[in-house]
């Protein structure tokens, strides 16, 4: 936790900070112990607390809408962060599992005005239905302030510290919220800060007018009264009374017989507005104890007797799509740059669905290969001795079998050849590892220029693709460790998505953080993505179909997107190629960590990418450099732009797809020399790769071409 | 030290039983050898020790013992429990009042039977040569005369060192030693075991304890005091400590300790407020910053926290949150 000095949330932290996904991401870090403290709030060992869309409880389940913590966080009051996001969560829960205003009981009579008939023998209502009949909206205001503030005090008791911290945001807001108001309105929040004992009443003495100041007044032993109370009923009793001390004090009008019932109407809904408007200022915002309306709601929502989650499976479901981008968001990892920025990245799974594009997507790959001469006599060829060189050094320098174990002779007498060796404490054997990053923005399937002058086709994003299998499928060949991912900036589709799923959830998740977080929306869902195609642990048996479907999507964007409005259901999500320039740097720095967190010696970062990173190319620069300073060679090839070559000191620039090959070839033989140059052995491996024959073991497709 | 027997009343703390009187145990100086070294080994009476109800559990026990309805044998009672709850201090507070000489014999993984039952020895005769001579091990020796044997981590040895004790737990009642010798078990020994609980906590060494080890044995749980008898523990040893601080170390210590007892990873934490930390080390702590404006958080992050695992730090700290924030700054004690 951050130090219990620190004071003044709004001034201290900066404003990312204080957005919604750093608020639910410092919640998830005292999730575990509010849920304790919850546990035992309510006796229930079961409990679960959570986040979701709207808050509701049930006797098994909380859920806490995370947009409760935010509001507290705007507040000027001396309390640190991860101590706003327990209180504020306690409060909910407190409030969720603590309301309950359904007991029916006859309407007691002396609540009633004289000109109200009386009520029939043995008629029962609840709580809210007879305050309403007695007092109007008034009553009802008030009793939920009451209510509000009695439940914290009870139930927070045991809890001080909690109760503190609550104490200290109401404080904070006390002066601004009595500033300028009428005298009903500092009434009501006079009572409130009462019942929750949250201000000495010296104290809250001088901060009211006379005539708010007088009321209070009268009212002293009734709050108290109400601090004690242990049932909604009787803080029902009370409210009545201190309505009664409201009227005599003309902080609330009498009605008056001649009074029409729509007149009345409108004045007490403005009475009410009035009180419930300055009592916001002050309290957090809880939908059990706002108002009638709200309290409705969150009985409805947990009618189910379960308690359990029985939303439709995500399929078919639109409600909560907010909530769900919104705590994607909150646990995507932080990315922090040399240049002391950071950002939050979306690191996912390709959608499976993709697959089902790659019978199609494999033809289009060997003609594609064809086509542009991506073939592997000029890649695996040249870069084959390369990768042979590396591996022979690596097992003369023990380092791939492990180092000789001092139990050798005794492990050898035993007839344990296997176990001569022991294994280094790395992730991984091989001296060296690839991966290939593809920039996978709209822009890659731009139509762009090709070798005839008025032949245009999208071919930026088919022909990284493309780089991406070659290299991916030698790698595999060679058993070098490699990883394949794609980067772009939209909203993050998930693994089993389809074009339906994925449109459907893109859409309800916006509008629904429209609506709650207004123009914090487009950041929410416009996330920077990481889709891992193939990890460094999996096989390329897993992958290359994905790879083969993203291909055809790349290479076929048209008809893609035609298949997908025919059928969504059945189609991979193709428009996750959203318009939306991307944050590369984020992403090379993430490539990068994984890479180096994987232990290979020798380790090589291709990114294939078409233009202007969303952040700066200076940005860009310098992670790129500071990634390049730690070992890690980063070769940049520009798809059409040559933005690559101020970001990236080893680049590449291609202007047609069959460029792509010299490329990938150059960069990364020059990263391999550098490998073998770490160890001196910077002559022999210059020998002419040797044209292949149809044997081809790195692209069996083209064997039968 | 009176030879006499007294009286001593086991009260139940929840007030459903009947008090139980039994009569305290006299050593008798004529039967056995080291009286003096047994007389000596009889524990005091704490004078702060709060009876949750294991002492009252373990008299009833006594009193069927005593007793000796027909067909019955003597009951051994192990005492399992989390890291400090209390169980060994149980078991020496029962030695004290019942007057019982107390031997507390660790078992580990490196004890041995020749460690606990005995073995020959080679000794010089002063002549040059040598003679061999059996040497009782540890709990020969305690069974030799009035004693409460406490075989405390009793899952922390191995199976086959505790096989040497079956015949000693059931209804044999005797150890055979090596060198033919029957050591049988007196009236006045009394058998007792603690052991941790072996779960996927880290308890380093202990294991499942042997079906047939377990089955001599009445295993109780022992579990961590409740907040009113943590508060009574406190009061009871610290009567000049400031209420506000007994009720905020109190519900520190049952909240850290349910979240410790979860079974749930999402609410756990790996380590629990023993005993220890809430009657000896925390009010060592505000004794030593009292006159710190917050007394009770210094003492937190002095004797607490740095007993914790990195990632319970949050967890620690939002209890902390919850529970106190703001440590009172009166002094700890007095007033």
């Amino acid at each position: 936790m951050t130090s219990r000095d620190r004071s003044l949330l709004a001034e201290i932290l900066p404003l990312e900070e204080r957005a919604i996904e750093s608020v639910v991401g410092r919640y998830q870090r005292v999730a575990g112990a509010v849920t304790r403290v919850a546990r035992t709030l309510t006796g229930r060992e079961d409990l679960r607390v959570a986040l979701g869309s709207s808050s509701r409880a049930s006797e098994h389940e909380v859920v806490i809408d995370p947009g409760l913590f935010q509001a507290a966080y705007g507040r000027r009051a001396p309390v640190t962060a991860e101590e706003t996001a327990l209180a504020s969560a306690l409060h909910e829960v407190i409030h969720l599992v603590s309301s309950d205003f359904d007991e029916c009981r006859p309407l007691p009579g002396h609540w009633l005005p004289d000109d109200q008939p009386r009520p029939k023998d043995g008629e029962e209502i609840t709580l809210l239905e007879a305050l309403d009949r007695a007092g109007g909206p008034p009553a009802e205001a008030l009793f939920f302030a009451i209510e509000d503030a009695r439940q914290e005090r009870q139930g927070l008791e045991a809890y001080p510290g909690a109760r503190s911290v609550l104490e200290d945001l109401y404080r904070s807001s006390l002066r601004r919220a009595l500033a300028g108001r009428g005298p009903l309105t500092r009434f009501t929040i006079a009572c409130f800060m009462s019942v929750g004992g949250y201000v000495p009443p010296e104290h809250l003495e001088r901060l009211l007018d006379s005539r708010s100041g007088a009321a209070w007044a009268d009212s002293r032993a009734v709050l108290d009264e109400a601090s004690a109370a242990t049932d909604p009923w009787d803080t029902g009793e009370l409210t009545m009374q201190l309505l009664a001390i409201a009227k005599a004090h003309s902080l609330i009008h009498h009605a008056r017989p001649d009074d029409q019932p729509h007149a009345r109407r409108e004045r007490e809904d403005a009475e009410k507005d009035a009180m419930t408007d300055g009592l916001d200022r002050v309290r957090l915002f809880s939908p059990a104890v706002q108002d009638a309306d709200h309290y409705n709601e969150v009985r409805q929502g947990a009618e189910d007797p379960t308690g359990l989650d029985h939303r439709p499976a995500r399929m078919d479901r639109t409600s909560g799509e907010g909530t769900d981008q919104l705590l994607m968001v909150s646990q995507a990892p932080v990315i922090y740059l040399p240049n002391g920025q950071s950002g939050k990245l979306a690191v996912v799974p390709v959608p499976d669905s993709f697959r089902s594009f790659s019978h199609r997507g494999r033809a289009a790959l060997m003609n594609a290969a064809r086509e542009w001469n991506v073939d592997q006599r000029r890649v695996g060829g040249e870069l084959h001795p390369l990768f042979i060189a590396n591996q022979r050094r690596g097992l003369r320098s023990g380092f791939d079998a492990g180092d000789l174990s001092p139990h050798a002779a005794l492990l050898l007498g035993g007839g344990l050849y296997q176990r001569m060796f022991e294994r280094r404490s790395v992730s991984t054997r091989r001296s060296y590892a690839v991966s290939v990053l593809v920039d996978g923005s709209a822009s890659m399937l731009q139509p762009r220029r090709l070798s005839a002058p008025r032949d245009r086709r999208p071919w930026g994003l088919a022909a990284a693709m493309l780089g991406a299998w070659t290299l991916a499928a030698m790698c595999n060949e060679l058993r070098v460790d490699f990883e394949v991912a794609l980067f772009n900036r939209a909203f993050a589709a998930q693994v089993d998505d389809t074009e339906w799923t994925y449109s459907r959830r893109r859409a309800a998740a916006i509008s629904e953080l429209r609506q709650s977080h207004g123009a914090a929306a487009d950041r929410l869902t416009s996330t920077v993505n990481h889709y891992v195609l193939s990890a460094f642990h999996e096989p390329w048996r897993r992958s290359d179909d994905l790879l083969a479907g993203l291909f055809w999507t790349a290479a076929h964007s048209s008809e893609a997107g035609v298949e997908a409005r025919r059928d969504p259901r059945r189609t991979p999500p193709v428009s996750l190629f959203e318009k939306g320039a991307n944050v590369d740097e984020l992403n090379v720095t993430y490539a990068a960590g994984r890479l180096v967190n994987h232990g290979a010696r020798v380790r090589v970062l291709v990114v294939l990418a078409d233009g202007m990173t969303r952040g700066s190319v200076e940005a860009l620069a310098r992670s790129v450099e500071e990634v390049d300073g730690r070992g890690t060679t980063v070769l940049g090839i520009g798809v059409g732009d040559d933005t690559v070559v101020s970001a990236y000191r080893h680049h590449q620039v291609i202007s047609r797809p069959d460029e792509l090959a010299n490329s990938m070839v150059a960069g990364v033989r020059m990263a391999l020399r550098r490998g073998l140059a770490l160890d001196g052995e910077d002559t022999w491996w210059i020998r002419a790769g040797r044209q292949q024959t149809g044997s081809s073991p790195l692209m069996p497709e083209l064997r039968s071409a | 030290m009176p030879d006499q027997p007294t009286k001593v009343t086991f009260t139940d703390p929840t007030g459903s039983g009947r008090p139980i009187t039994l009569d305290t145990v006299a050593v008798p100086r004529s039967e056995v050898r080291d009286y003096e070294q047994r007389i000596n080994k009889i524990p005091e009476p704490d004078p702060h020790y709060v009876d949750v109800g294991m002492l009252y559990r373990f008299a009833q026990v006594e009193k069927i013992r005593r007793e000796q309805p027909d067909g019955t044998v003597p009951l051994h009672l192990a005492v399992r429990g989390h890291m400090g709850t209390g169980k060994d201090h149980d078991i020496e507070q029962f030695a004290a009042l019942l007057r019982l000489p107390y031997y507390r014999i660790p078992l580990t993984g490196e004890v041995r039977d020749i460690t606990l039952i005995g073995s020959v020895k080679l000794y010089g005769d002063g002549l040059g040569g040598t003679e061999s001579r059996w040497e009782d091990g540890d709990i020969t020796r305690a069974l030799r005369g009035t004693a409460l044997v406490n075989l405390s981590e009793l899952n922390a040895a191995g199976a086959e060192t505790l096989f040497a004790l079956h015949g000693l737990l059931d209804r044999y009642a005797a150890l055979d030693l090596p060198n033919g010798e029957t050591v049988p078990l007196r009236e006045d020994v009394r058998l007792f075991g603690t052991m941790n609980p072996t779960d996927l906590r880290d308890y380093a060494g202990t294991q499942t304890l042997n079906k047939a080890f377990a089955d001599r044995w009445v295993i109780w749980e022992k579990d961590f005091p409740d907040i009113s008898e943590i508060e009574a523990m406190l009061d009871r040893r610290y009567p000049s400590m400031r209420d506000v601080y007994v009720r905020h170390i109190s519900r520190l210590a049952t909240e850290i300790n349910r979240s410790f007892l979860s079974t749930d990873p999402g609410t756990r934490v790996e380590t629990p407020i023993s005993l220890r930390t809430v009657l000896d080390r925390l009010p060592v702590g505000l004794m030593v910053y009292r006159e710190r404006e917050d007394p009770l958080r210094t003492a937190w992050e002095a004797m607490v926290l740095p007993h914790i695992d990195a990632y319970d730090i949050d967890h620690y700290e939002t209890v902390w949150a919850a529970c106190v924030r703001k440590g009172p700054s009166d002094p700890p004690f007095g007033g």
